[in-house]
This record gives C-alpha cells, sequence and structure tokens, in this order.
C-alpha cells in the first residue's frame, strides 16, 4: 500500500511541476467557475421569464367576467415548464425541449417554443455548462496528464528499474492511476466546493433536501467517471510501447466516445424504432375516435346509447326535460373518450422514443461517456424523462380543467338553451378561482435513481471493471 | 525523376497504419453520413408525399360533417404548406429536424398556430443528426491533424531528420513534398465523398455545388495551414498532438459553447411567449365586450368587407366569431414584429463572431445554402402567413354571405409548397477562411526559412 501511495505522489508532483498541467487545469478552473455563473444567469433569466409569464396568465384567468363555463375551457390555460434549480449545472434537452403549452378543451396541443428553435444552428455545437466541462474537457486533460504514465518509463528505461526494484505491476499501475486522479480531483474537489457554495449563496441558502441529495448524488457519479478515465489512460500507456502510439489511440478513444458514437447510436435508434409523424399521430387518433362514436352524429351508436341510459335513469323522454345541462354531460363523456384514446396514443410515442433513446443507454456499457451524460441530466432534471413528466402533469391539469368547466355547465348552466338573439347563459367569475393553478412538481430523486438503473449500473460497471482489469492486466502487460 | 519521389513519398505515407485508418475512418463516418442524412430527408419526403392525400380525405370528411355550415367547417379544416427540402439537405440536415415541415393551419388565428412543433424526441435533437456535413466539419480536421503532427517531429525523434539534411539540400523541397502528400490523399477522400454524394444525393450539377466544393476545400485548407503552422514551431510530436487538438477542441467546442451561452443570456427570447398571450388574450377577451368595438377594427383592417351586412342582433354569428380571431392576429403582430428582430439580432451575432470560428461559418453556410437554417424556417413561417391570409380574402366573403361551399375552387387550396435557400454570407466566409489559413501559411513560411538550419 505505502509503495502505491509513493508512486501516486511522485506522478502528482511530475504532473505539477510541468507548466503546460498547471496551465491546463487553471483554465479548466476559470471554465468551470465561468460555467457556473453563467449557467446560474441563465437559469435566473429563463425561469424569471416564465414565472412572469405564468403570474400574468393566472391573473388573466381570474380577472375574466361572467362567462359561460365552456368558454372558460377554450380560453383554456397556458402551462410553462420550470427548470429545476440544478438545471443550471447541466442543460440536458433543456434548449431542445419547448417550454410553453397551451391547455384548452378537446384539444392536446404541442410543447412549444424551444430554445433551438430560435438558433440559426449553432446551438449544435454544444453549450458551455459545469456538465460539458467534467464531461468533455476533464477527461482530455486526464488523458494528457495519463498517456505517458507508464510508457515514458518504458522509453526512458526506467520502467525495468521500477519492476527490479521489488514494484509489482499491480502497485505501480494503481500508484499512477492514483496520482493521476488525485491532480484532476485537486482541481474538481476545489471547483465543486466553489459551484455548492455559489449555487447555495445565489439560491439565497434556501435548498431543498432533494436538491442537495441529488448534487450529492451528482458529484459521486462524476467522481467516479473520473477514476474510470484515470484508470483507462493509465491502461492504454500500459500496453503501448511508445507514449505518441498511447496518445493517438487515447485521443481517438476520446473524439469517438464524446464526438462520434452519441451521434450514431441515437440515429440507429431512430431507425430502429421511427417514430410517426405529426400527420400520421393525429390520423391513428381520429380513426381510433372514429370507432368509439361520431358525437357529430345523431345516429352514432355509441352516443345514443349514452343518450337513451341517461332518458331512462331520469325517466323523461326528451334530453331537453332532464334536470341537468345535457350539452355539459355530453361533452365530459366526450372528453373523456379522446383523452382516453389520446393517452394512449401519448403513451406508446414516449414508448417509442424511450426505445430510441434506450439504445444510448444500452451504449453507455460500450461508452462510459454516455453514462454520466445519461445519469447526469437525470439527476439534474434536464432529461427527457423529466420532459416527460412535465407533458403528463400539463396534460392531466388540461382534462381537469375541461371537466371542471363540463361540470359547472352541467350543474349550473340551465338545460333550456336561450333562443338566437337572446342573452348566452353564464355562470360567475367567482368559479373562475376554484381551477387552481399549474404547478409542475419534480419527481424526488429516488424515482430519479429507480428510473435511471441500467446507466448507474453502467456506470458502475466500468468503474469495476477498470479496477479489475487494473489487478490483473499484469499478467499480459510487457515490460519492454 | 519528380515523379518517382513523390511515388515514394506516397508509398512512405501509406506503409503508416494510421495512414489508412484514418482514411478508412473517414470513408466509412463520410458514407455513413450520407445514409443517415439521406434516409432523414427521404422521411421527410415521405410524409410531405402523403400529406396532400391526407388533407384531401380530411377535407371530404369535415365537408360531410359541417359542408353546410361554412363558418363551421373553417373552424375544423386544416390548409397545410409544406417546406420541401432542397436535395442539399441530406447533406446538411441543419435545423431541419428542430423546426416543422408541415404545417397546417385552419382559418383561426394565424398566431395560435404556426409555432406548433413537429413530434420529436428531445434527446435526438440533443445529440444532433450525423450528415456528411459533420464528418466534413469535425472529422476530417482530426484526420488532418493526425496526418500532419508528426510530419517533421516524427523524422527528427527517430534520428532519420539529421541524415536527410546531411543528405539533401533542399530541405524545404522535402517538407513541402511530404505535406502535399498528405493534402493529396485527404481531397482525393474528400472528393471521392463528395462524388458519391453527388449520385447519392442527386445533387444538381451548378454554381451551388461549386460553391460549396470551395467552402469545404478552404476549411480543409484552413487546417492544413493550421497544422503546417504547428509542425513549423519544431517542437516534439507530442506537443504538437496535443497543440492541435487543444485547437480542434477550442475552435469547434469550446468557442461556439460559450457563444452560446452568452447568446442566449443577451438576447433572451420573451417575445415569443408575448406574442402567445397576446394572440389569447386578443382574441378571447372580445367574447366579453361590444360587439361594435371588434366589428369597427375588423373594418379598419378590411374597409372591403364592410359591404357585407354583420348580423348584429344574433348573441353569435361566425362573422363576428372570425372578427375576434382575426383581432387574436392583429395584437399580437407587434409581438410577432419583436420576435423577428430579435431573431435577427441573434444571427447578426453568430454571423459576426462566426468570422473567427471556420468550423461554426462553415456549418452555418452550408445549412443557409441546403435551406436548412433558421432563415429558410422564418422565410417558410412567412409563406404560411401569406397562404393564410389568402384562404381569409376567398373564404371570409363566403361566410360572411352565407353562401355554401359547393362553389369553392379547391384546386386552389392543395397543399401549398415552399422552397427555397439563401446564400447571405458566404463571401464574408470564403474571405475570412482565406485570411485565416492565409495568415498561418505565412507564419509557417516564415518560420521555415527562419528556422531549418536550426532543425
Amino acid at each position: 500500500m505505502k509503495t502505491i501511495f509513493i508512486i501516486a505522489r511522485r506522478t502528482w508532483k511530475t504532473a505539477f511541476s510541468n507548466r503546460a498541467t498547471i496551465a491546463l487545469t487553471l483554465i479548466l478552473g476559470i471554465a468551470l467557475c465561468l460555467a457556473t455563473f453563467i449557467g446560474w444567469q441563465n437559469f435566473k433569466i429563463q425561469n424569471s421569464q416564465r414565472l412572469k409569464y405564468k403570474e400574468l396568465v393566472r391573473e388573466k384567468w381570474l380577472e375574466k367576467p361572467d362567462k359561460h363555463p365552456h368558454r372558460m375551457a377554450h380560453y383554456g390555460y397556458l402551462a410553462f415548464r420550470d427548470k429545476h434549480e440544478l438545471s443550471f449545472f447541466d442543460f440536458g434537452i433543456e434548449s431542445f425541449a419547448g417550454v410553453s403549452i397551451f391547455l384548452e378543451a378537446h384539444k392536446q396541443n404541442t410543447v412549444n417554443f424551444s430554445e433551438a428553435g430560435f438558433s440559426n444552428g449553432m446551438l449544435r455545437f454544444g453549450e458551455m455548462s459545469v456538465a460539458m466541462v467534467l464531461q468533455l474537457l476533464v477527461p482530455l486533460l486526464i488523458f494528457f496528464l495519463g498517456y505517458h504514465s507508464i510508457s515514458a518509463e518504458r522509453e526512458a528505461g526506467t520502467l525495468k528499474i521500477i519492476l527490479c526494484q521489488g514494484v509489482s505491476w499491480r502497485q505501480l499501475l494503481s500508484g499512477k492511476t492514483l496520482g493521476i486522479i488525485a491532480v484532476s480531483f485537486s482541481l474538481f474537489i476545489p471547483v465543486i466546493l466553489l459551484t455548492v457554495l455559489l449555487w447555495a449563496m445565489l439560491s439565497n441558502w434556501q435548498v431543498s433536501m432533494d436538491a442537495s441529495l441529488r448534487l450529492v448524488f451528482l458529484v459521486l457519479s462524476y467522481a467516479v467517471y473520473f477514476i474510470i478515465c484515470a484508470g483507462i489512460s493509465v491502461l492504454v500507456s500500459a500496453f503501448h510501447s511508445s507514449s505518441k502510439s498511447a496518445l493517438t489511440i487515447l485521443l481517438v478513444l476520446w473524439v469517438f466516445f464524446a464526438i462520434v458514437m452519441p451521434r450514431i447510436t441515437q440515429a440507429l435508434g431512430v431507425i430502429l424504432y421511427p417514430s410517426p409523424s405529426k400527420m400520421e399521430f393525429s390520423a391513428a387518433i381520429a380513426s381510433d375516435l372514429h370507432k368509439e362514436g361520431d358525437s357529430h352524429d345523431p345516429d352514432d351508436p355509441h352516443y345514443a346509447k349514452i343518450k337513451a341510459d341517461v332518458l331512462k335513469k331520469y325517466k323523461v323522454d326528451d334530453v331537453k326535460k332532464l334536470p341537468f345541462n345535457y350539452g355539459g354531460y355530453v361533452m365530459a363523456e366526450g372528453e373523456k373518450i379522446s383523452a382516453g384514446i389520446y393517452n394512449q396514443h401519448q403513451r406508446e410515442l414516449n414508448k417509442t422514443f424511450e426505445q430510441q433513446n434506450s439504445f444510448t443507454v444500452a451504449a453507455s456499457y460500450l461508452n462510459p461517456f454516455l453514462a454520466i451524460k445519461n445519469l447526469s441530466m437525470a439527476l439534474t432534471a434536464a432529461d427527457f424523462k423529466t420532459y416527460m413528466d412535465f407533458q403528463n402533469q400539463a396534460e392531466a391539469y388540461r382534462y381537469g380543467l375541461a371537466q371542471r368547466m363540463n361540470k359547472l355547465q352541467i350543474e349550473k348552466i340551465s338545460n333550456t338553451a336561450p333562443g338566437e338573439k337572446e342573452k348566452p347563459l353564464s355562470i360567475s367569475r367567482s368559479n373562475w378561482a376554484e381551477q387552481p393553478d399549474f404547478q409542475y412538481t419534480f419527481q424526488p430523486v429516488s424515482s430519479v435513481i429507480s428510473n435511471h438503473f441500467w446507466s448507474i449500473l453502467s456506470l458502475l460497471c466500468w468503474f469495476s471493471g477498470v479496477l479489475i482489469f487494473l489487478n490483473i492486466s499484469s499478467k499480459w502487460v510487457k515490460t519492454i | 525523376m519528380n515523379q518517382s519521389i513523390y511515388l515514394l513519398e506516397f508509398k512512405l505515407f501509406f506503409r503508416n497504419k494510421a495512414a489508412m485508418a484514418g482514411i478508412l475512418i473517414l470513408l466509412i463516418s463520410g458514407f455513413a453520413g450520407l445514409y443517415f442524412g439521406e434516409k432523414f430527408i427521404r422521411q421527410q419526403d415521405i410524409v410531405i408525399e402523403k400529406a396532400s392525400q391526407t388533407q384531401e380525405k380530411n377535407t371530404g370528411t369535415n365537408l360531410k360533417h359541417f359542408g353546410k355550415d361554412p363558418g363551421l367547417f373553417l373552424y375544423h379544416n386544416k390548409f397545410s404548406m409544406v417546406n420541401v427540402p432542397d436535395r442539399w439537405a441530406a447533406f446538411a440536415n441543419g435545423q431541419r429536424d428542430i423546426n416543422p415541415y408541415l404545417i397546417s393551419v385552419s382559418m383561426l388565428a394565424v398566431e395560435g398556430q404556426i409555432y406548433d412543433t413537429d413530434l420529436v424526441n428531445p434527446s435526438t435533437l440533443l445529440l444532433g443528426n450525423m450528415d456528411l456535413a459533420f464528418v466534413f466539419i469535425f472529422l476530417f480536421p482530426l484526420v488532418i491533424i493526425a496526418f500532419c503532427y508528426n510530419l517533421l517531429s516524427a523524422d527528427q525523434e527517430s534520428g532519420v531528420w539529421a541524415i536527410l539534411k546531411s543528405q539533401s539540400g533542399a530541405l524545404s523541397a522535402l517538407i513541402w513534398r511530404k505535406f502535399s502528400v498528405r493534402i493529396i490523399s485527404v481531397f482525393t477522400v474528400a472528393m471521392v465523398l463528395m462524388t458519391s454524394a453527388i449520385f447519392y444525393l442527386k445533387l444538381p450539377l451548378d454554381g451551388r455545388l461549386l460553391l460549396i466544393l470551395t467552402l469545404l476545400s478552404l476549411y480543409l485548407l484552413f487546417w492544413f495551414s493550421l497544422s503546417f503552422w504547428v509542425i513549423s514551431r519544431g517542437k516534439s510530436s507530442n506537443y504538437n498532438a496535443v497543440l492541435l487538438i487543444s485547437f480542434w477542441v477550442v475552435l469547434n467546442i469550446i468557442s461556439p459553447a460559450i457563444l452560446n451561452v452568452w447568446l442566449t443570456q443577451q438576447y433572451p427570447v420573451p417575445e415569443a411567449l408575448e406574442t402567445l398571450v397576446k394572440q389569447r388574450e386578443g382574441y378571447h377577451e372580445k367574447w366579453d365586450l361590444d360587439k361594435s368595438k371588434t366589428m369597427d377594427k375588423f373594418y379598419a383592417h378590411y374597409p372591403q368587407f364592410k359591404q357585407y351586412p354583420f348580423p348584429s342582433e344574433l348573441s353569435f354569428s361566425w362573422y363576428w366569431y372570425y372578427a375576434m380571431q382575426q383581432m387574436g392576429d392583429d395584437e399580437a403582430s407587434a409581438g410577432a414584429r419583436s420576435m423577428a428582430e430579435k431573431l435577427n439580432k441573434r444571427h447578426d451575432f453568430t454571423n459576426l463572431t462566426a468570422l473567427f470560428l471556420p468550423g461554426i461559418q462553415t456549418q452555418l453556410r452550408l445549412n443557409e445554402l441546403a435551406g436548412s437554417d433558421l432563415e429558410n424556417h422564418l422565410k417558410f413561417q412567412q409563406a404560411i402567413k401569406a397562404y393564410h391570409e389568402q384562404i381569409r380574402l376567398y373564404f371570409y366573403p363566403v361566410v360572411f354571405k352565407e353562401e355554401t361551399l359547393a362553389n369553392v375552387a379547391w384546386d386552389e387550396f392543395k397543399v401549398a409548397q415552399y422552397k427555397g435557400h439563401t446564400t447571405g454570407y458566404v463571401w464574408q466566409n470564403l474571405a475570412s477562411v482565406f485570411i485565416l489559413s492565409l495568415l498561418f501559411s505565412i507564419l509557417a513560411v516564415y518560420n521555415f526559412k527562419r528556422k531549418t538550419s536550426l532543425f
């Protein structure tokens, strides 16, 4: 054990005796601080914008005068997607997902106005966030530090001497890895502490338990990721006769894992699990709705049965004699059917999307970059699952609003329609406040962990794989 | 004599495993890029093909259900417009996955309809498409770096250089020979890929092809000149590799990433939400106002419709309804205009900063030329607005006069098409990449002139 620490300390000292290392570390440190600050600013600007309009929407809703409840159902509601406070850390799909959704009766709308829709294409090159620096650039630094860790000793002829002095391969590899981990942590730990401090300060020391837990898991995951990267760099160096070839291989790995592979896996997922176009999607819903019955057709068997049942129940021979508003009753029934069918199709669509994404999750067993990317997005609530959850909560709210208005119509609107030239029926505006404001609630961290079990497992697989390989690779590695 | 030396240099170059590997990587990823890019656009073509059939069917159904009531029919019926992908869009997919390429609008307020997105998987959008443009922008430079970084240093480190120096007088000619072998190899691969693209994507042989070839060649030359400059400094192979990779990371990853967050922060687009709110209020509040207020504004916008008598005694009429819808658009128009201005500002900012980033600007110009950029989409939106206006002008009188739909010339309302691309900034781009390449080449030549004796 002692030998390992001696080697680790030696590696650490040599690394920091190199001016280039210090410069790179400093640059990355500054980049991280900058990323934290900009990330937070962005979060604040975007969130305050959404909050402003959210309040405006609520105010306008309450201000509406006496009306027919169905008018209110069509006036509908605007919901804005909240940003999680940790999204300053990792932007995830944030910029590519819509921000606002219009919720109205009978109709499910799309979530519109994503940042990507306002971009002329530069956004495709990525966004500077703490996560980006940690995922992409810190591994590059680790590779720069690690590529000559063993091969340079071999080239200089010192490797033989070290091994002759009774140091085992296992000790040498572990020591070198530990040294590189120490260098990367001497950058990572202060910056993370700073990030946490800045985050707590910027949120006025009002930090929730759930967010803190998420952050702890994030820090742990990144620590594991750096250990994996350090292990890989030392192993590659050990298996190459020259530093030059070790460096080339590491750079190729980096480019392939971080830049090329993510695109390919996702593209494959999309090709193998094609999702329908909007037109096909709406057509499928329309045809299912048609099967269920056509509310516009007076002879439709489904709606005729509803009518007959109601007439029978209230023992009347005409819907006009019913003690409640029959129009509202039919609409409530229609909303139930159409929402059910829509939700079923939406679930299928989301399943297709998840199947597309599952390629990237599976590929994370081949590529640790994808593992940390998926996990980091999930922990900062900037992933597809959170977006899906927002859509579901918004749809539930939409349904609740439409049915509440239908209920008000059934109960409070007369069943006798006014004449063409008479004043339309309405109910008091005091009813509007009954409809609560839309409030998105984030999933707790426990559900994030159970949802992303496979990503977590892949990171752990990589971690243990690297550790095991560091211990047993002495069997294959050559001294000269 | 000269020819055979070149032949030997080629042999020497290809004896290196890395050379073959680099070329293979480019070819494989290039063909993959062609496949994925084409597949992506073909999917859109298929949907577009189906669109007219679907619209015809839906219009038929709507006519059956609501045909007797033109107002109600127009409330339900949708008219589609498609943004037909250019052949080049398969080469550079650009923003075509983010922005909808098929938008269907009814005669209701258009501002409430044109921002609807397609059904997309945000994770796919985040990771981006793998098209041939991506291979050119990201992977070609890496292979150029891999080919060049040890051009001089490898010989120095193996001791061959000392022998060469003592035996050959014209060292700069030797370096140039080695360098041109690499340039020729990379350009050959590029030409193979572009020729395949011409056949596979059925690209038209016109001025645009020449322009894009020039753009790509200049971009590749930029990376060669940068590599040339780095090796001219006479440092070790490892140093060169690290420096060149750092250049690549800074130019193609870090700078755009910083610029993006800067852009989002400097130019937020609250106008989008503003427009949304205004459109919704502008229409809905009219239900609670005196009808004459709406109608006065409506007639101010369309004096020609004053001739149709307004049934003010009815508590509801489609005449009034569409006038209210029109108010949604009229009151949101200022917001929509300022949103367009904001997007223009963003556009200018990116184009200005991109002048110093060859990768970004080449990508932006490719998107522009392929009609897959934001500007193309904004023009598409304008085209839909114009089409929507045409629909209104045709159907408003039908509704106001309560005519039947029997005499409608449906042929005028088939799925409309939009096609287009711009060449806006291509000359600035060519100039800036050319100047940057020239700058590094001059620095490199200067270094070689000054230092060849030292190597």
